[in-house]
């Protein structure tokens, strides 16, 4: 334990790191001063003071954990053995690399991602659009599918799993009744169907968010561009994809940007589901990384941790750069 | 929304907060000591037994109040881990044999031999629960509270409906009795078959019992000639009839079944056959599936030299190294270690019990315990072993090995390839060390 | 821009529409029939899709089991208090995230976002280790401390994109008029985006509501634990209790689905108002 207390305290720098952007306010201030006419020194006060507490909780509460956290990603640590904790430089990372798992596991995260995200997509521009549309008891209607929503993903996870139970879940029951099946699936003991059902919870949960997004953005597009196009003698296909699609554009693309992040991210389901099972067929990345933190390996779980980070930071610039967009606007 | 109803609104909640924190300070008022406890096997029932015995502990010594904490077991070691790490907020902790090597290598555990030098329980103790309390080195991390071992729960009625004698005694007997009553089409399945978490310990028992006669017996993944379990041909036999079982006799979601799939396929009736520990006994007893009439348990299975191999498992009650109250520790430990305290621990979570005088009590002699009377009673058929499982590298090997029955169950891998890599495994362990 | 609609088109708007209700509801379904079985009759065969009896014998047990009305109470005074404080700390970096050019914004904007990448378990060591020097360890305080800063970033981003919908005009002329600075933000802006607030509260509410990992890691005595912290324990490795399970689900799921009934209009409305930038 003193060992730990040393590497935290040990390393002020850390705790430093996090907190730059806040500085940053502060030293850009004057420039902002001479380059704009009414700045005042109240208004810069006013912009740190508005600016600091958000920037001191992100700061002391997520970069401080977060970066005294990765550190381990280079040393030996390992909870079942902490007397020799050394810097161990890349190896946790080599360790990583070298283990096929970590690919196996790399290609299910895609899977997920993507297989997830498609029809969560599909869905909820379907139901936005219907939705558009005035009908009695709309109100209720989105109410009612909204919900998902706001159910905790662990809960999700427990919820479907019960249903994709192989001898007492409803869904077998419902298949075998229909005709559609005569034998029980064994949804969550065979690795394709066990992905399949994962991705089914999964997409059930994340229509709902898309839906609402959409819908919303739907609602900003102004009549008069719909009225101009319907003018125009455009047909509903020709109206949706030339000018609604691009005019909320920037909406949806960002939309999918921070799902995808948050999906990659996303270990509740699995976890509460499958646990990653069987045979690591249903890890994702970060499933994965509560299982090597399950056997106290912190520095291969921070290595992952990293790994994850650096993933997900090169996707954004990729995606950022691909949909044309200025990194100012990244709101 | 004007300003001040904005504000107010914040300062209620901020009140609130503060309000929810203010309580959260332990009293220690009046010389009073409260041990902060932590377990990690936790189950609903197993608590509730747990907070009367300290209850009846806080009435004995007026002086300790101790404050039980109960994580949910599959986080539980780590949430421990993190409290010794930490330093704060525990005293006295479940300690089990696979997690005693890791917390006292890390300097996590205190050697409890001193304050317990002068414990008149010791003599109470079976010399097993002794061998566990005090390690090689004399030291003691932890006093056990019982031990876990195997049993194989049946279905008495469709046994008998089959046309058996009795319940499988081998094996290959499991294989043949379970093959048989197996009925997928009426959802009647034959083998509660683990695949999912620790579905390698019960490979491993059946693995020692088809190498029974040269196995090491202090360290049972190894063999007398100094080669693992998993190098030996018998081997290679064990796993054929194993998986056989899982192929011919088990429901196909067994894959990921773990223990909570297992007992509720046993207590629901749909599987006939079930390899468990004997706190499945209540859980059982619970079913309204099925009635105590259609039950019962029958010893541990043997391989083809009629021995079974029976691994020890346990846990118990130890001290954190950082823990200020070790004296008032060492009472507790001490008070749930002797007399009433710990049968009633043992009985009530049905574990094979620490004290000598227990197992005269007509409580282990009668109905599913029975099964286990005869496994004391005839030691060189149901030999008694000690697996390597205070290893540093156990939970590691848990994750592998369990993702590689997993793989040979859905056809990713091959039993030859599955004991080469254990086989590798172990050797480069012990190699290491 | 409501066109007129063939009949077909009609039918498969109502048709989708139906169906994907019914796919939605169903779960929830099956979860409410489940909590309304007995305990002994959850695992019967053949399944039954509308139970014979309607015992509520889940339901007391899960009360009579677990002190499932402190956790529920825990729950609510987290979240609520985590999503205002969040809700109110994020208006104001939105604000000025949105009227000030500075040369770090992106930076700042850049910060907010990565935070959605890190994974929380590369956190939860040294979060754990700083909250027990801090004394904040099994301490509700300390819980929404981090569900605060966990909110933030999110909620920013969000209510920046609603700043940037309201014209300067608005809170300059209202300065001239007078007004201070976070007088013109409160008294005139506030009202204006009350929408957007509101939803950027519900989602903030939402995440605390449904927050795991971190309560499992930070909460210990069973008086403090938040409501997915205790659904966590009735799946404990030994036992799935299904029947205490599901009713306690089902009483989980509720609150939120009436809150979500009476909020909906808003949260669409709000992100209307935001959705260009947003």
């Amino acid at each position: 334990m003193t060992k730990l207390d040393n590497v935290t305290k040990g390393h002020p720098s850390t705790a430093t790191g996090a907190p730059g952007p806040a500085v940053a306010v502060g030293s850009a201030e004057p420039r902002s001063i001479r380059r704009r006419r009414a700045f005042t020194v109240r208004r810069g006060a006013t912009m740190v003071a508005f600016m600091a507490p958000a920037v001191l909780f992100v700061a002391v509460f997520i970069y401080y954990p977060m970066v005294s956290g990765s550190q381990m990603a280079f040393r030996n640590w390992n909870l079942n053995n902490l007397t020799d904790t050394a810097f161990v430089g890349f190896k946790n990372f080599q360790t990583i690399f070298a283990d096929a798992t970590f690919y196996t596991v790399l290609g299910n995260t895609v899977v997920w991602v993507v297989a997830s995200i498609v029809p969560q997509f599909v869905i909820g521009f379907a139901i936005a659009l219907f939705l558009r549309r005035t009908f009695p008891f709309r109100g209720l209607y989105q109410a009612l599918i909204f919900f998902p929503w706001a159910i905790s993903g662990f809960l999700i996870g427990i919820l479907f799993r019960w249903m994709f139970n192989s001898e007492f879940g409803v869904i077998n029951d419902l298949l075998s009744k229909a005709g559609i099946i005569h034998s029980p699936i064994p949804w969550l003991a065979d690795p394709k169907t066990a992905m399949v059902a994962v991705i089914i919870a999964n997409v059930w949960y994340g229509v709902t968010f898309f839906a609402i997004i959409i819908l919303a953005a739907l609602q900003s597009v102004p009549d008069e561009m719909l009225e101009a196009a319907a003018l125009d003698g455009a047909g509903k296909a020709r109206t949706l994809f030339q000018v609604i699609v691009p005019y909320i554009r920037i909406t949806l693309s960002l939309t999918v940007l921070l799902r995808v992040i948050w999906i990659f991210n996303f270990p509740d389901i699995i976890y509460g589901m499958t646990g990653g099972g069987p045979a690591n067929q249903t890890h994702i990345v970060t499933t994965w990384m509560i299982a090597t933190t399950q056997r106290g390996d912190y520095g291969q779980a921070s290595a992952l941790g990293l790994i994850v980070v650096g993933l997900l930071v090169l996707f954004s610039i990729f995606f950022l750069t691909a949909s044309r967009e200025k990194k100012g606007d990244l709101s | 929304m004007k300003k001040r109803q904005v504000l107010s609104l914040v300062g209620i909640g901020l009140a609130a907060a503060l309000a929810l924190s203010g309580c959260s300070a332990p009293a220690e008022s009046g010389g009073k000591v409260t041990l902060q406890m932590v377990e990690s096997l936790t189950n609903p029932v197993r608590t509730k037994v747990l907070k009367g015995l300290l209850a009846d502990f806080e009435k004995a010594n007026p002086n300790i109040a101790v404050d039980l904490i109960s994580p949910p077991t599959d986080q539980a070691d780590q949430k421990i881990q993190q409290m010794l790490q930490s330093g704060s907020g525990v005293d006295v902790l479940e300690v089990r044999d696979i997690t005693v090597g890791p917390f006292s290598t890390n300097g996590w555990l205190s050697d409890m031999s001193g304050q317990l030098k002068g414990w008149k329980g010791w003599g109470d103790l079976t010399d097993n629960a002794v061998k566990y309390a005090k390690n090689a080195k004399g030291k003691t991390y932890y006093v056990p509270y019982g031990f876990y071992g195997l049993s194989l729960f049946y279905r008495t009625d469709l046994v008998k409906a089959a046309g058996f004698d009795g319940p499988p005694a081998s094996w290959s007997d499991l294989l043949h009795q379970a093959t048989a009553l197996q009925n997928p089409a009426k959802n009647q399945f034959g083998y509660a078959f683990r695949g999912g978490t620790n579905a390698n310990s019960n490979v491993v028992v059946a693995i020692e019992a088809y190498v029974a006669k040269k196995l090491d017996h202090d360290n049972a993944f190894k063999l007398t000639n100094g080669k693992t379990i998993f190098s030996a041909p018998e081997a290679a036999d064990a796993l054929k009839t194993y998986f056989t079982l899982f192929s011919k006799a088990s429901p196909p979601s067994s894959v990921a079944w773990g223990y909570p799939e297992m007992v509720q396929g046993f207590s629901s009736g749909s599987t006939a056959f079930l390899l468990q520990d004997p706190e499945v006994i209540a859980t059982v007893g619970e079913s309204d599936a099925i009635t105590p009439a259609q039950w019962s348990t029958a010893p541990l299975l043997a391989g083809p030299s009629g021995i079974a191999v029976q691994p020890m498992a346990t846990a118990g009650w130890g001290t954190a190294a950082k823990s200020t109250h070790k004296a008032e520790a060492a009472k507790l430990i001490e008070f749930l270690s002797e007399g009433k305290a710990s049968t009633t621990f043992s009985q009530k979570n049905s574990l094979v019990p620490i004290l000598k005088s227990a197992a005269d009590s007509p409580f282990y002699k009668t109905g599913a315990w029975a099964s286990y009377l005869t496994m004391t009673e005839h030691p060189d058929k149901y030999v008694s072993v000690v697996q390597p499982r205070d290893s540093a590298w156990w939970t590691e090997w848990i994750q592998k090995s369990d993702s590689e029955v997993q793989k040979v169950l859905i056809g990713q891998m091959t039993q030859k390839e599955l004991l080469a890599s254990w086989d590798a495994y172990w050797t480069d362990k012990w190699k290491q060390k | 821009m409501i066109t007129r609609e063939t009949p077909l088109a009609r039918t498969v708007r109502i048709a989708f529409l139906a169906l994907w209700l019914v796919i939605t509801l169903f779960p929830l379904y099956w979860i409410a029939v489940t909590s309304f079985k007995s305990p002994g009759s959850v695992f019967s065969y053949p399944l039954t899709y509308w139970p014979k009896v309607f015992s509520l014998e889940n339901y007391a047990g899960l009360f009579a089991k677990s002190q499932f009305g402190v956790y529920v109470a825990n729950s609510l005074v987290v979240s609520i208090t985590a999503a205002l404080v969040a809700t109110l700390i994020s208006l104001m970096s939105a604000y000025v995230l949105a009227r000030f050019e500075f040369r770090s914004k992106g930076a700042l904007l850049m910060g907010f976002l990565v935070t959605q990448m890190i994974p929380s378990f590369i956190a939860l060591g040294p979060l754990y280790l700083m909250f027990t020097s801090l004394g904040l360890v099994d301490n509700r305080f300390g819980l929404t401390l981090i569900y605060i800063a966990v909110c933030i970033p999110f909620c920013t981003v969000m209510l920046r994109g609603f700043f940037a919908n309201v014209p300067d005009a608005l809170e300059e002329a209202a300065m001239i008029d007078g007004c201070s600075r976070v007088g013109a933000l409160f008294r005139v802006l506030v009202p204006v985006m009350k929408p957007g607030i509101v939803a950027a509260f519900i989602f903030n509410f939402v995440n605390c509501w449904n927050e795991l990992f971190l309560s499992v890691t930070l909460i210990n005595s069973d008086g403090k634990k938040t409501i997915p912290t205790a659904l966590n324990d009735f799946i404990s490795s030994y036992n799935i209790d299904w029947g205490s399970m599901s009713a306690a689900a089902v009483l989980t799921i509720v609150p939120t689905m009436v809150l979500f009934a009476f909020a909906s209009r808003y949260i669409v409305q709000g992100l209307t108002a935001g959705a260009v930038k947003g």
